[in-house]
């Protein structure tokens, strides 16, 4: 492949992938923007999206954009069946308590995904067209998952900024005893905001097997749940917006620099991209605590 | 006269610290009855527990008749109370009439705007000076700004009753007096049933119809207006005279 192409074709994967890790970020930073907690189980959740699919298709052979509804509804269902035991009741708690609940509840899914499924790595392969862009040949599914992430994105806008109840969880983001006196049924929100915010988690684990489909097993959460804290704190925590943005660099970043490191002998591309991900959070941290859009 | 709000020997607290110890009072329908009090004394504890933004630990709270102790703060908003919280609570990123509409919450509806048209431009009636603002963010309003749009973020709800947590905080006294005065007005022009808790104490007796004295969780004393504003200890205590 000749040089040019090379650098077209990464940063286009790249910007394809950070797409889907930006829509993955935002169930992260609507929940801890609205309900102030850190789903530590994040990852968990993309798990079971990557599953739905996976299984829709295998079994029934639907098409992988189809098995979206069904992950953005099991996402709900499973945001409600987490809050109304679970969540409500650490939100006023220490952080510790929170922490240690959302940790739970993804290592409850992971292990019921071990026992119903097996630790077995699964893939399956969807045919689709290859298109040419700019020299470059691209999996026509990877432009669905990222148009399909864009498409979210929007959704979760208009959600925000154009209904009542978008105006209501802003309210209640802005001032809760503000909220509490206008009449806002604040547990009713806050119900409402995590089971959002988990649709949108597992629908995006879901893309990520479009985009990717192999590599789906249990344990997958883990990496998926560090590289949202990464993106989340580069965008500033809690910002939407933000944490969209700083997707797509984290993408761009993540595939240049595997493929740079790729060319670097004796080094373990995959891994030190790793590291140098987490470096890059402890700077940002420390330079920029509000994410490097932040005021 | 009516009763418009009547609190029964209500207790609660933050979780083990007792506050309130039993406080009982009675605000008559279309009245304005003012609770005084040194700071810390529980009184932003009393018209918390009373919204049931803290949990009743004892006692009730009947409005107008009916027995509302446990009602959730949103239910009370729907059946026509409210308070206008200490500190203001706005939301500040949000404009002056985002805030305005959501006091209409319990009214609104995405599809039709026809619940709150009418009280919005009795709002901006009484304030004209939201109306000039109505696109600014809250957050940049001056703080008598801000206490107009408190106060009528409350009267979106159209509540009858009407609890305020020191709404002249903050301001310079002659506002903090309009305030007051304006308070009174919507009382006698539309027979709101007002409890106020004020630290402005001269201007808020002068526009009461009876007041209690809190000290510590408990009342310690009671009386129209004419007998507290000549009560040898509470003028020493809270008017420096
Ligand atoms: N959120 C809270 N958590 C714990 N204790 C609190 C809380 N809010 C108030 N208190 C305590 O409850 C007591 C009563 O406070 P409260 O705010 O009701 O008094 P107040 O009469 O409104 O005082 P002020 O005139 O200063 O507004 C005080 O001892 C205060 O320290
Ligand atoms: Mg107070």
């Amino acid at each position: 492949m000749p040089f040019a192409d090379l650098v077209v074709g990464t940063l286009l994967y790249g910007a394809l992938l950070g797409v889907i890790y930006g829509i993955a970020t935002a169930g992260l930073s609507l929940i801890f923007g609205v309900l102030k907690i850190v789903n530590v189980g994040h990852g968990a959740f993309m798990m079971i999206g990557a599953y739905t699919t996976y299984w829709f298709f295998t079994l029934y052979g639907l098409n992988p954009v189809l098995s979206l509804p069904f992950s953005l509804a099991i996402g709900a269902l499973l945001g409600l069946a987490f809050y109304y035991p679970v969540v409500r009741r650490v939100i006023d708690a220490p952080e510790m308590a929170s922490l240690l609940a959302t940790f739970a509840m993804g290592l409850l899914l992971q292990e019921a995904a071990r026992m119903a499924w097996t630790s077995d790595y699964r893939g399956f392969s969807w045919e689709v067209a290859r298109l040419e862009i700019g020299g470059v040949s691209i999996y026509a599914s990877k432009l669905i998952a990222a148009g399909l992430a864009l498409l979210l994105l929007l959704f979760h806008y208009v959600v925000f900024y154009r209904t009542k109840l978008g105006l209501a969880i802003r309210a209640v983001v802005q001032d809760r005893e503000g909220a509490l006196v206008v009449g806002i049924n604040v547990d009713r929100i806050y119900a409402l905001s995590f089971s959002i915010g988990i649709a949108i988690t597992v629908a995006s684990g879901s893309l990520l097997a479009i985009y990717n489909p192999v590599g789906i097993n249990p344990y997958m959460g883990a990496i998926l749940t560090l590289k949202a804290f990464v993106i989340a704190v580069m965008g500033g925590l809690g910002s939407i917006g933000g944490a969209f943005i700083a997707g797509v660099l984290f993408g761009l970043f993540e595939n240049v620099s595997y493929v740079v490191l790729t060319g670097i002998e004796g080094v373990q591309p995959l891994v030190l991209t790793r590291f140098i991900a987490f470096t890059l959070l402890l700077v940002i941290l420390l330079v920029r605590p509000k994410g490097l859009f932040g005021r | 006269m009516g009763e418009g709000l009547v609190v029964e020997g209500l207790e609660s607290g933050y979780g083990e610290m007792q506050v309130l110890w039993g406080v009982s009072l009675r605000v008559n329908r279309a009245s304005m009855t003012v609770v005084l009090g040194p700071n810390g004394a529980g009184k932003t504890t009393l018209l918390r527990t009373i919204m049931g933004i803290n949990k009743p630990w004892k006692g009730k709270v009947i409005m107008e008749g009916e027995d509302v102790t446990f009602v959730p703060p949103h239910e009370k908003v729907a059946r026509g109370m409210t308070l206008v919280p200490e500190g203001r609570r706005l939301f500040p990123e949000l404009t002056v009439e985002e805030n305005l509409l959501l006091g209409a919450y319990t009214r609104i509806s995405t599809r039709s705007t026809a619940g709150y048209r009418e009280a919005l431009s009795q709002v901006y009636e009484l304030f004209p000076r939201l109306r000039e603002r109505r696109g600014q963010k809250a957050g940049t309003l001056s703080g008598g700004e801000q206490q107009m749009l408190a106060i009528g973020r409350a009267l979106m709800s159209e509540p009858r009753i009407l609890l305020l947590d020191e709404p002249s905080q903050g301001l310079a006294p002659k506002i903090a007096i309009q305030i007051i005065d304006l308070l009174s007005n919507l009382r006698r022009e539309r027979g709101l049933t007002i409890l106020l808790v004020e630290q402005n104490i001269a201007a808020a007796l002068k526009n009461a119809d009876y007041a209690y004295v809190m000290e510590q969780g408990v009342i310690i004393k009671e009386g129209e207006r004419d007998k507290i504003l000549h009560d040898e200890s509470i003028r020493q205590a809270y008017l420096g005279l």
